[in-house]
């Protein structure tokens, strides 16, 4: 590696990852394996699977995986693998099947919690374990109103992993407990096909020294944003809505009501929330933003964020749109960034990376974390 | 008649594939409790009616959902073009009686039984 462009020792620098790990193949590859496929990985609101049979594909890592619901109406998520000769079960993002699910190719046929039901000439074959060669599975939890799964043979905690960002950040799980996020309604799903690497997503979620420039509107209702430290960086710290914002909306006008059960000192604040590898949480008094990111490539992201409500704010068709506005701007105005961002990951300037100013300098954590997985003792 | 199995044997809303008779056929149990028997084997292609999907009184097949009547053998639509054959069904003392049809089974192509 070339250390022309690395910060000296002890300045306000510190170095970013090479420009490689956002464009290298076998880096994405290594992330899918050890992080996306290892790790716990938010796959789908419960509300996507109304029904028993109700399903939606999603990639994580490498793998396409179907969510669905039994007929006891539990969450249940497999490969979407034929367990014949490995055509996909379900092409669609999403959909409904009403008796099983059916392999288009040579019709194996499996109910709804996987098991093999059907195929032509399967009486002749008694000796096919309808289980073992049912669909296989993957862990499954349910938390917040989304459908976390695991990939891996023995999943990390739970609670270790995904609760304890959340504890690292808001201090305790109570403190996201008044938001009642699981019973949440969506007001509002936009799905962004990002044109970057799933880092530099992460990374920009991460600092807000960006703010004061790309972010006119998200400044004028969170004032102290301008200093670009807003992060996430102290425990339980929301910030403040301005002094002549009424709600978390695109003009400042009032929102809706304050979510029942939110702590009074939570009534006009903001707090954000990263919960690794692929989570952001946004948090205001009168609704939730929450988004996921499906990394598909090196280069490529695909981001789905809900716009969560409270169940009469949807039910009555109360216009959502100034608060949708708000941050679907600032998703716009960030992944626009992480665009414009992604081609010099590859330029022979950036080969040992860029630097972090002072109030970017937690985001080496990041670095260091991702880094740590990757390698092969790593946890 | 011939005894094919207990009652107990068929859960409501579901069909028993009986391997015992040849061709085989299949016993379901109505979510209304009636109990009615056809053979198993769809005339499409090699696919057990038993692990069709069984509403009223009539099972579509696993396969490629043509439904047969439970009470006639009659098939709605294709791909099956053929019925299956309904047989005659006593429940005594919780256990299951057949009397096989003596028509000739529709069987798929390719898929032959010695009959019983
Ligand atoms: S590949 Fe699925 S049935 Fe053959
Ligand atoms: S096998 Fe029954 S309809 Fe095709
Ligand atoms: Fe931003």
């Amino acid at each position: 590696m070339t250390t022309t462009e690395e910060p000296v020792t002890g300045s306000s620098l510190i170095p970013t990852l090479p420009g490689s790990a956002y464009v290298d193949p076998a880096v994405f590859d290594a992330e899918c394996e050890r992080i996306f496929e290892d790790m716990w990985f938010c796959a789908a609101r419960e509300s996507d699977l109304p029904k028993p049979g109700s399903f939606r594909t999603v990639q994580v890592g490498r793998e396409s995986i179907l969510i669905s619901r039994s007929r006891r109406g539990e969450v249940r998520a497999f490969y979407n693998v034929c367990r014949h000769r490995g055509a996909r079960i379900c092409t669609e993002d999403a959909g409904e099947r009403a008796r099983s699910f059916q392999c288009p190719y040579h019709a194996w046929t499996y109910d709804f919690d996987g098991k093999l039901i059907a195929a032509p000439n399967l009486t002749k074959m008694p000796d096919i374990d309808r289980v073992e060669y049912g669909l296989r599975r993957v862990h499954v939890r349910t938390w917040l109103g989304y459908v976390w799964v695991s990939l891996a043979d023995a999943p990390p905690s739970f609670e270790a992993t995904v609760q304890q960002e959340v504890v690292d950040r808001l201090g305790t799980l109570d403190n996201i407990a008044g938001y009642d996020v699981a019973n949440l309604s969506v007001g509002r799903r936009i799905v962004y096909d990002v044109a970057a690497n799933w880092k530099l997503i992460v990374e920009n979620f991460m600092e807000c020294y960006h703010c004061a420039t790309i972010h006119p509107e998200l400044t004028e209702v969170l004032p102290e944003f301008a200093d670009g430290l807003a992060a996430q960086y102290f425990v339980n710290h929301g910030a403040e809505f301005g002094e002549d914002v009424s709600g978390f909306t695109i003009d400042g006008s009032e929102g809706f009501g304050v979510i029942p059960g939110l702590e009074e000192d939570r009534d006009r604040k903001y707090y954000a929330i990263t919960v690794k590898p692929q989570v952001f949480v946004n948090l205001v008094p009168d609704h939730v933003i929450f988004h996921r990111m499906y990394p598909m490539a090196a280069d490529r992201t695909v981001v789905e964020c809900d716009w969560l409500y409270l169940p009469d704010v949807v039910e009555s068709g109360r216009d959502v749109t100034a608060s949708v506005e708000l941050f679907h701007r600032v998703n716009q105005q960030d992944f626009e960034a992480c665009e414009r961002t992604q081609p010099a990951m590859s330029s022979k300037l950036y080969a040992a990376g860029g630097v972090l100013v002072p109030s970017e300098h937690h985001i080496s954590e990041f670095h260091e974390w991702v880094t740590h997985k990757l390698t092969p003792t790593g946890g | 008649m011939q005894h094919v199995c207990a009652l107990a044997d068929v859960p409501v809303g579901e069909g028993l594939r009986i391997d015992s008779v040849s061709p085989p056929i299949a016993v379901f149990r109505t979510e209304d409790d009636e109990v009615l028997a056809i053979d198993d084997t769809c005339t499409h292609q090699d696919a057990s009616l038993a692990d069709g999907w069984l509403e009223d009184c009539w099972v579509e097949c696993p396969l490629h959902a043509s439904r047969f009547d439970l009470r006639t053998g009659a098939v709605d639509a294709p791909p099956a073009k053929l019925p299956v054959r309904a047989h005659a069904v006593e429940v005594r003392d919780g256990e299951v009686w057949v009397a096989l049809s003596d028509a000739v089974p529709h069987l798929p192509p390719g898929v032959t039984y010695e009959a019983s």
